[in-house]
């Protein structure tokens, strides 16, 4: 058993950013994720740290909570944040009326918005289709959600929080009107354990309604809304490029890392755990990358994947829209004192990763005022590991640093520059055998082969490590092929079936996984 | 204005197939020229010819499982050949090896029994026909092994290799030998390359002979020598007092260039040519025959004229085939019809990787002497072909070197034909 001040149920930007601001107060802190850390909503979406323009017309509270965020988690997070800027554009597909309410909406939350030439976002942006018509700078920049969520757990962790990926909450315990805490099942092992706390804070994003079930509450309803997300080899553009008109499907192409990822589309649905990815859903982004880049569908596609955004509908109070794009996206934090007369336990739900920090700030007072504790938060100005010296992470920089070591060290994975001290560094520091960790971790196996050369590679070091025996070796080389299989085939043509091509031919042909005993 | 030459055949493809017709060709009289965008499959591939290896269970005898095989998969490359037209491409390709540049070097095996040879992640694969200096893996023996791993080589794990060779039966580990290549990572080529001298060798067993034990065979990755393999891996067998068998590694292939090696040779002994680095821009038509394409080689375009035309570009892995975001697809040179495509609105894919997939099949549409539809005089050997799924069949080479040979065969008797009208 464990006892803690707060135990933190998810381990995704909102779990991880309560742990950190947690810690900082002074809590003892138990985090748990069923999974490994992100790999929910936060891990699932396309890399976008907002400036508030998306909202500026539509949802005018967002965007305001968008622009102070945005400031501070550049700051804070800056190792994890590339500073790529933003434009919106008026492409010949847009209602050209919509580009000044675009800008008063901008003026009217404080959006900084900077309206430029079609032809300088042009010289900027070459690939952009010609015929735009209107083009506003803002300072939208693309983020690192594992980076982001990593140093959030190791700065906890720092202070004393227990962090447990892989521990899944079989139940919640109360007594009466009290919550008490929880009871995990280890994922890997299958052994349980009680978490006895004095305040348990559900951070469960699309989850938030069954674990609020778990503890007899009811009317929590989370309406999962499906996205699906393409990320396309290469950064077709270097800046993040919206369109200007009403949120849409396929409406942002975010460049990050060595890709660009166009999002994003919004389908109600009832499971969180749904990610089928429908091939019209498929065709219709292909369509709208067209629109905003000319040749984005002779592009090479590397995956598709989906995300559900945490849209929360207080079922208690109204009953429900049912159009997901029409629910706010502003957070809710329910202290089920106040709501349920249920104390020692808060739902944190709804937002998105651009106001991870201020939700859990909320969401900590909130624990707070319940254990009777008056630190004040410091998340706004304490820098996350990583981030101390508060320089933006730049494209290039790994290649810059391999660059400086060419002949010191093995490359591992080509796509993405890892080299084998940093899989055998990861492998440790993290004690994962697991090689899906290994890919959030370092990005293996993330570029444009998908795995096919550095995932035998990873899975040999492992094993030579003496980290796994040979079964589990195998297994994770199954899993991991089959895994990316899912996100693959859906977008499977031109180049990159040409390099599918070339994995069958590694991992059946010359390897034979298949057949292994 | 284009230089314009004339051949008997144009072969396009540098492949296995590819070559094997080129050569075939040649070897008859003709006067052939292959262009190809670059080097094919080879420089990929493990350097074994797989025929036939899983149906889907393991098959042991090739021969035996063949007609059943073919039964049941009628629009198969092998189908449309005969499992006759299979051994004679095997005992042609086995002759053309030992008659190469390679002094001694030699393939073993037959269509009726595999070798049941280790892969680099210790997985048993069923080849028909090997080099020789992988005879000695099959795991029927039940002789002790020790793998021997290089820290610099990335592309082969000793240990995940032994670890899955002692789960199927075979008492096995792994050893690592540390020697200076004077940088951190070298692949299996820049290895063989090295192999190929004999000072480098002797250093190389001196330490790994401290490190074996009594009546173990040695498993070494695929980098025994480019120039003289044969030399270097009997070099190390006796040298080691014990047999010595290579185990394919991730590309780049040394076997897989030596295969290159000997049948470039062979073609260029038979007066045929080779032009690497030739796309293909455009083909000329008479009717239903082509008879020319055009190529950009460094610059410029040249028009070669040809009676006949061989077709073996490969399939969607050499982009001679390609499938649009439309979900269309088309062959990319002459923009010949398909066959095996997913209809629309059907699956083009499965969600499960190991399950079939719809797309896998896909080739050129041809008659059953592998005559291109809706043309006279054009032939398509190996990768382009529809009907087969190579890489989960075992049958890459085998289907690349049988259909070689037989569209030369089928080339050949037209010729003849129209020699003797």
């Amino acid at each position: 058993m464990l006892s803690a001040d707060a135990l933190v149920i998810g381990g995704g930007a909102t779990g991880a950013g309560v742990a950190w601001d947690a810690a900082l107060r002074g809590l003892d802190v138990v985090l748990v994720e069923r999974g490994d850390l992100a790999t929910g909503t936060s891990g699932r979406f396309h890399g976008l740290l907002h400036s508030g323009g998306r909202y500026a017309v539509k949802d005018p509270a967002a965007a305001d909570e968008c622009v102070r965020e945005n400031g501070v988690v550049r700051d804070v997070a800056a190792d994890c944040v590339e500073d790529t800027g933003g434009l919106f554009v008026t492409t010949p597909f847009d209602d050209p009326a919509y580009a000044d309410r675009f800008a008063a909406g901008c003026r009217t939350t404080g959006v900084p918005c900077e309206e430029i030439e079609p032809a300088q976002a042009l010289r900027e942006e070459p690939r952009l289709n010609p015929g735009i018509s209107r083009a506003f700078r803002v300072p939208d920049a693309s983020i690192d959600v594992w980076k982001l969520v990593w140093a959030l757990a190791r700065g906890a962790q720092d202070r004393g929080a227990r962090v447990l990926p892989y521990h899944e909450v079989v139940a919640v315990h109360r007594s009466g009107d009290q919550v008490h805490g929880a009871r995990v099942r280890n994922a890997r092992t299958g052994t349980e354990m009680d978490v006895e706390a004095a305040v348990t804070i559900s951070a469960s994003g699309a989850w938030a309604g069954r674990i609020a079930a778990m503890a007899g509450i009811d009317g929590v309803h989370v309406m999962p809304g499906r996205g699906i997300m393409i990320a396309m080899n290469h950064r077709l553009v270097n800046t993040v490029v919206n369109r200007c008109q009403m949120p849409t499907d396929g409406d942002i192409i975010v460049p990050i890392h060595t890709v660009s990822v166009i999002g994003t589309t919004d389908v109600p649905t009832d499971d969180p755990d749904d990610h089928t990815v429908r091939p019209e859903e498929v065709d219709a982004m292909l369509e709208e990358g067209e629109r905003l880049v000319p040749g984005f569908k002779r592009a090479r596609a590397l995956r598709v994947w989906t995300g559900v955004r945490p849209l929360f509908e207080d079922r208690k109070e109204n009953g429900g829209a049912t159009d997901t794009r029409e629910v706010t996206r502003a957070h809710a934090l329910l202290d089920h004192r106040e709501r349920d007369g249920v104390a020692g336990f808060l739902t944190i739900t709804g937002g998105k990763l651009t106001t991870y920090r201020l939700m859990a700030q909320d969401t900590v007072d909130a624990a707070c005022r319940q254990l009777g504790n008056a630190r004040p938060c410091t998340t706004s100005t304490e820098r996350l590991p990583g981030s101390e010296d508060g320089e933006q992470y730049r494209i290039g920089e790994r290649l810059g640093r391999r660059e400086l070591r060419l002949s010191d060290d093995q490359l591992i994975c080509e796509c993405e520059l890892i080299t084998r001290r940093r899989v055998e560094d990861a492998i440790r520091r993290r004690g994962t055998s697991d090689l899906d960790d290994l890919r959030r971790l370092l990005r293996l196996g993330m570029g444009p082969c998908q795995g096919g050369f550095c995932i035998y590679r990873a899975a040999g070091i492992l094993h030579g490590l003496d980290g796994i025996g040979t079964p589990d070796a195998n297994a994770g080389l199954l899993d991991y092929v089959r895994e990316r299989w899912k996100g693959v085939w859906p977008v499977l043509y031109g180049d990159q079936l040409r390099q599918a091509r070339l994995d069958e031919w590694i991992f059946q042909g010359v390897l034979d996984i298949e057949h292994l005993q | 204005m284009s230089a314009s030459l004339r051949y008997d055949a144009v072969v396009v493809g540098a492949g296995v197939a590819g070559l094997t017709a080129a050569t075939r060709l040649a070897e008859s009289g003709a006067r052939v020229c292959v262009l190809a965008k670059g080097v094919g499959s080879t420089h990929l591939a493990p350097g074994t010819v797989d025929v036939l290896g899983y149906t889907p269970d393991r098959v042991e005898h090739p021969a035996a499982a063949l007609p059943e095989f073919i039964a049941a998969h009628s629009d198969h490359p092998y189908a449309l050949i005969g499992t006759d037209a299979i051994a004679p491409a095997l005992q042609w390709f086995a002759a053309r090896i030992e008659r190469g540049p390679r002094p001694g070097y030699r393939y073993t095996g037959d269509l009726d029994r595999n070798h049941l040879l280790p892969t680099a992640v210790g997985a048993i694969r069923p080849s028909a026909l090997v080099p020789e200096t992988m005879a000695a893996g099959d795991a029927r023996s039940t002789a002790p092994v020790c793998v021997v791993g290089l820290r610099v080589l990335r592309d082969f794990h000793a240990t995940l290799c032994a670890g899955n060779i002692r789960r199927a039966g075979i008492d096995a580990r792994a050893v690592e030998v540390e020697i200076d290549v004077g940088r951190v990572e070298a692949n299996a080529v820049g290895l063989a390359r090295r192999f190929d001298d004999e000072s480098f060798r002797a250093a190389f067993v001196a330490r790994l002979a401290l490190l074996l034990r009594p009546g173990e065979r040695v498993a070494l990755p695929a980098i025994l020598g480019l120039r003289d393999p044969h030399g270097a891996w009997s070099d190390v067998q006796r040298r080691l007092g014990r047999d010595v068998f290579e185990i394919p590694t991730l590309p780049p292939s040394a076997p897989g260039m030596r295969v290159y090696n000997a049948l470039l040779a062979a073609l260029r002994a038979a007066g045929g040519r080779l032009v690497l680095g030739a796309e293909v821009t455009d083909v000329e038509r008479e009717g239903d025959r082509v008879t020319a394409v055009r190529a950009a080689t460094s610059g410029h375009d040249t028009i070669y004229r040809a009676g006949w035309i061989v077709l073996a570009t490969g399939g969607f892995g050499s982009g001679a085939i390609e499938l649009g975001s439309d979900w269309a697809a088309s062959e990319m040179i002459l923009g010949l019809p398909l066959q095996g495509m997913p209809m629309p609105g059907e699956a083009r894919f499965a969600a499960d990787y190991f399950a079939h997939q719809p797309m896998a099949a896909v080739g050129v549409a041809v008659d059953s002497s592998l005559r291109a539809r809706e043309t006279d005089n054009v032939y398509v050997a190996g990768a382009a072909l529809p009907g087969a799924v190579p890489w989960r069949e075992g049958s890459g080479e085998g289907i690349a070197l049988a259909t070689g040979h037989f569209a030369a065969q089928a080339v050949l008797e037209r010729e003849g034909a129209t020699a003797t009208a």
